[in-house]
């Protein structure tokens, strides 16, 4: 996808790009610059991902919502002025998206994500797909498979966050440090030291689709084993799936008390057709999904967001496949799940 | 209204609450004080204070997102409000251009808030910071990002342990004489070369000599020598002057500036032929004979002009060049004022570069690229805007925490550039550490043991360097206890200034003396026990240890050290720094509860010989003091 990167820099970038170049490099520096990333939902954590790609300095970067501004999106949502509620989310967002960084090419499309044919999304290296049914991931992912496009997902509930990645075949170089005996300049220090080196290797990562996480039999014996460990939120993340789904809306504070029992009831369906015990899904969790709170949007934005930089920049080992932030004690973990 | 529902909706109604009728101060306003001032200001935060002293350059508009291009050179803090409020104009946000360690920011300042929550780039502030809050009895919320990795950490006096618990990794520093006569490594070249900028423009620090050290015990075979070469320095000759008034006697001219540092001095280097038995030569070079030598046959980044090496013919012009512009700027300054060396300022950089490279050809040392030695000189510890976020992010968490006295929850949180063997990437501590009850600053009963030679040291150095530089007092008042005599008073009215140029022992500080110290900014106080000791040829003018039972092994190797006479300090590596930095967050450098921090480089030196051991900061040490103390930044 992000083919050899035969453009240099201009003085100008060098000097914005200062620090991250300090960081990862000249090489990964102009690679990002090349890459086209298209951003589905524009709401707290598609603003952050969107804020995050665009400072980093890639090529361009299509913000993508048919839906309006509301009320919720205040408390997350700060490309869109606070005037702009009842408007649609990804015009609203584009002055202060493009005031981020004039060298990066913003765009907006106001179109529904599941009216775009499969051609729409080739001109594109990255696609992440933010506040979307899980009927329409599934579609997603299968168009950038077919495509060799990186496919990311992710979406914020409340203090709940995750993101899912299928980056199908990926390739990478990363820096590893390895130990190196050196023979001693002067005579003042007889012994051999050994000294750090660090050399570049090569790596592959091989992703399933979003489908084969869906599939999961929990009661296998590998899964099984794994149930314990797993995070709580992978399962409140798949009601809150399951919700969307069907009410065809996220759950909202204004109708907070009869959205909490429709969870419950959808927990209970759902975590018994897993085969999963439903305390995995304790009743306090509900209290905790409503809207996108600002700072769970920053985390799972600026982790997600590091990850499209390492894929664009094939640079270190990315994140198989999914991540899962845990408000409670702050954690935030990898998990490889349908492989 | 609308976003009130909203604040309430996800936070929950007693949170939203609690958030709604807050306090906040934030220190700082770069990279992780923008993120924190967004989250804040959308998460319903109605009262909220941010300080920053900085003013807003070009390289930060990659991450400090509040901030564009028709901001540059403007107030940080300033900015960030107006931008903020954009956000959410229903909030009140108080922004003060100021720095936080200033007398109007006291106790009763900390006094007003719920929780403080720190986005700092230095650890001189941090520690101030930290010592205001403990006195105020406010929580404050720690954090700090270096490339991919970051921290945030709680401190809430008597719960958890203090920035100030466990000592920091101490400043990477070189001896005088590496620095000065016998350099191996480019950082050497680079170091000389900053010294050198002080030397001729900066504030002159008797540390940062340049001139070949002529009392290198390594110079001479045995004492006659080492005698002989005291004697000839006491004489007097070129080390007699100082560089600065030397350099001014020939009005800067780069010609003759380049012929003492770059022929002369080298030549006299020569002269001390113990040093080059073991060691290649350098080679004096002739200003009008300038060797070409293109740029080691490496060249990085093709087109970027700060990515190349320079020839060795265009370091000289590039030499000639600044020397003349910094001339000139310094002659414009008033009598008794001097510059200070920034990375970001073009002459002052291209100074360093091309003397450093000069000296590098001169020494066998590879040239670098003038993108390279900024890193290095500047000590940039590289910040990116994700990794700002995530940890703003985790700050805040820990603020909503904090308001529902949810402390319990607010363990130590590290972002890994890499995930652990759990796959875990932001990583909690298991336990809330405790504090550390022998702290030089949150024990009840703060005490540490200076080892100096108080026949040596001004009551002036340590005022400056003990109490302010290493100690981080602002203003600290001494008293010779039993007596109760005063030695300094914080206030000059009070102060006698002839005593500042004695020594320690002309005030009757001696082995064994005991100092009350109080720093009335800080409500710090702490008792100081003075430790007699000569400095060898490697050691510090000084130690601070916050541990006295770390005394007891090391004394035996001490003692057969102080043969050596001449006691030239360490040369200090760098200090200055960039960007959102903290405490380096390597796995080693995790703290386990009730063992002491470890951190692999630490465990390497326990492996050399005792001896060697004190000479590089031990462990438990208090490290002097530093705006980085990051490696990253230093290893290429």
């Amino acid at each position: 996808m992000v083919k050899d990167a035969p453009i240099e820099l201009t003085e100008d970038e060098a000097q914005l790009y200062d620090r991250q170049i300090r960081l990862w490099g000249l090489e990964s520096q102009k690679r990002l610059r090349c890459a086209r990333i298209l951003v589905v939902g524009i709401q707290g954590l598609g603003a952050e991902v969107c804020k995050n790609i665009i400072l980093g300095g890639v090529k361009a970067v299509t913000m993508l919502d048919h839906e309006n501004v509301t009320e919720e999106d205040l408390c997350s949502q700060f490309l869109a002025p606070t005037t702009a509620v009842g408007k649609n989310r990804s015009a609203a967002s584009l002055e202060r998206a493009q005031a981020l960084n004039p060298l990066v090419d913003v765009k907006v499309d106001t179109e529904n994500i599941s009216d775009k044919t499969d051609e729409f999304f080739t001109q594109f290296d990255v696609v992440v797909a933010t506040n979307c049914p899980v009927k329409e991931l599934l579609r997603l992912n299968a168009i950038c498979r077919n495509a060799d496009i990186k496919f990311f997902c992710g979406d914020v509930f409340g203090f709940y966050g995750y993101f899912f990645a299928d980056l199908q075949i990926h390739e990478y170089s990363e820096e590893v440090t390895v130990a190196k005996a050196v023979k001693p300049q002067t005579n003042n220090n007889k012994k051999q030291k050994i000294e750090e080196e660090k050399v570049t290797r090569k790596g592959s990562s091989i992703f399933v689709p979003l489908h084969d996480v869906l599939d999961i039999d929990w009661t296998s014996d590998e899964y099984k084993q794994k149930l314990s460990k797993m995070d709580s939120t992978f399962f409140l993340v798949r009601i809150l799936q399951c919700f969307r789904s069907e009410v065809n809306r996220n759950p909202k504070a204004a109708s907070i008390e009869s959205d909490i029992e429709l969870l419950k009831s959808i927990r209970d369906k759902e975590l018994a057709k897993m085969n999963v015990n439903t305390d995995k899904v304790p009743d306090s969790l509900f209290q905790m999904v409503f809207a996108q709170l600002s700072p769970v949007c920053a985390i799972v934005g600026g982790v997600l967001a590091q990850e499209i930089i390492k894929t664009v920049s094939q640079k270190d080992a990315p994140h198989n496949n999914m991540f899962f932030f845990n408000p409670n004690n702050h954690l935030g973990q990898i998990f490889c799940l349908g492989n | 209204m609308g976003e009130m529902a909203t604040a309430a909706g996800v936070l929950g109604a007693d949170l939203h609450n609690k958030v709604n009728n807050s306090k906040i101060l934030v220190v700082g306003a770069g990279g992780i004080g923008c993120e924190i001032l967004k989250n804040l200001v959308l998460s319903g935060f109605k009262d909220i204070y941010i300080i920053d002293l900085d003013t807003i350059d070009v390289s930060n508009l990659n991450r400090q997102f509040l901030f564009h291009k028709q901001h540059v050179g403007k107030s940080k803090a300033m900015v960030a409000k107006e931008s903020a409020l954009k956000f959410n104009p229903n909030v009140s946000i108080t922004a003060y251009h100021d720095s936080i360690i200033s007398t109007e920011y006291g106790v009763n300042f900390f006094k007003q808030f719920n929780v403080v929550l720190n986005a700092l780039d230095n650890r001189v502030a941090r520690n101030h910071v930290n010592r205001l809050c403990l006195a105020s009895g406010i929580p404050l919320v720690e954090s700090g990002t270096a490339g991919y990795e970051g921290q945030v950490e709680l401190i809430v006096k008597g719960k958890t342990k203090c920035y100030e618990c466990s000592p920091k990794a101490p400043q990477k520093s070189f001896p005088g004489c590496t620095i000065r006569n016998t350099p191996s490594e480019p950082i050497h070249c680079i170091v000389w070369s900053k010294y050198l900028f002080n030397q001729l423009f900066g504030e002159e620090d008797g540390d940062e000599e340049v001139s070949p050290d002529t009392a290198d015990p390594e110079a001479a075979a045995n004492a006659g020598e080492s005698a002989m070469a005291t004697d000839a320095n006491e004489k007097g000759n070129v080390e007699r002057t100082s560089t600065r008034s030397w350099a001014q006697s020939n009005d800067y001219d780069p010609e003759k500036v380049f012929t003492k540092l770059f022929h002369d001095d080298i030549k006299y280097l020569l002269s001390m032929a113990d040093l080059w038995k073991e060691r290649r030569k350098p080679s004096p070079l002739i200003w009008s004979s300038i060797p070409e030598i293109a740029n080691n046959g490496q060249s990085t980044g093709q087109g970027l002009k700060d990515q190349k090496v320079w020839s060795l013919k265009e370091c000289v012009e590039i030499f000639s060049e600044s020397c003349r512009n910094l001339s000139a700027q310094f002659k414009k300054l008033p009598e008794g004022d001097h510059m200070v060396w920034d990375k970001d300022d073009v002459d002052s950089m291209n100074f360093v570069a091309s003397c450093a490279n000069i000296r590098a050809h001169i020494f066998n040392i590879q040239r670098k690229s003038r993108f390279e030695i900024k890193s290095m000189a500047g000590n940039i510890i590289p910040a990116i805007a994700t990794t700002n976020a995530i940890v703003a992010g985790l700050v805040v968490m820990f603020a909503l925490k904090v308001l529902q006295e949810e402390l319990e929850k607010c363990q130590c949180v590290y972002v890994r550039s890499k995930p652990n063997h759990k796959l875990q990437q932001i990583v909690p501590e298991k336990y809330l550490s405790p504090p550390n009850p022998k702290c030089a600053v949150c024990s009840p009963k703060p005490e540490v043991t200076v080892r100096l030679d108080v026949n040596k040291q001004t009551v002036k150095d340590f005022v400056e360097d003990v109490l302010k530089k290493s100690l981080n007092m602002v203003a600290p008042d001494v008293m010779l206890m039993p007596s109760g005599s005063i030695i300094i008073s914080s206030d000059e009215e009070e102060m006698d200034i002839s005593r500042l140029a004695l020594t320690l022992a002309d005030c009757n500080i001696i082995d064994g003396s005991m100092l009350e110290v109080d720093d009335f900014l800080q409500n710090y106080n702490l008792t100081v026990k003075i430790k007699h000791r000569e400095p060898g040829r490697d050691d510090p003018l000084f130690d601070v240890i916050a541990d006295p039972d770390l005394l007891k092994p090391t004394e035996e190797a001490e003692s057969d050290k102080n043969g050596s006479k001449n006691g030239e300090g360490d040369a200090k590596g760098y200090e200055d720094d960039d960007d959102d930095l903290i405490m380096t967050v390597d796995d080693e450098q995790l703290v386990i509860p009730g063992s002491s921090s470890t951190k692999r480089k630490v465990e390497e030196e326990a492996s050399v010989p005792v001896k060697k051991r004190r000479t590089g900061n031990s462990n438990e040490m208090l490290a002097t003091p530093v705006e980085d103390d990051d490696d990253i930044a230093i290893i290429e």
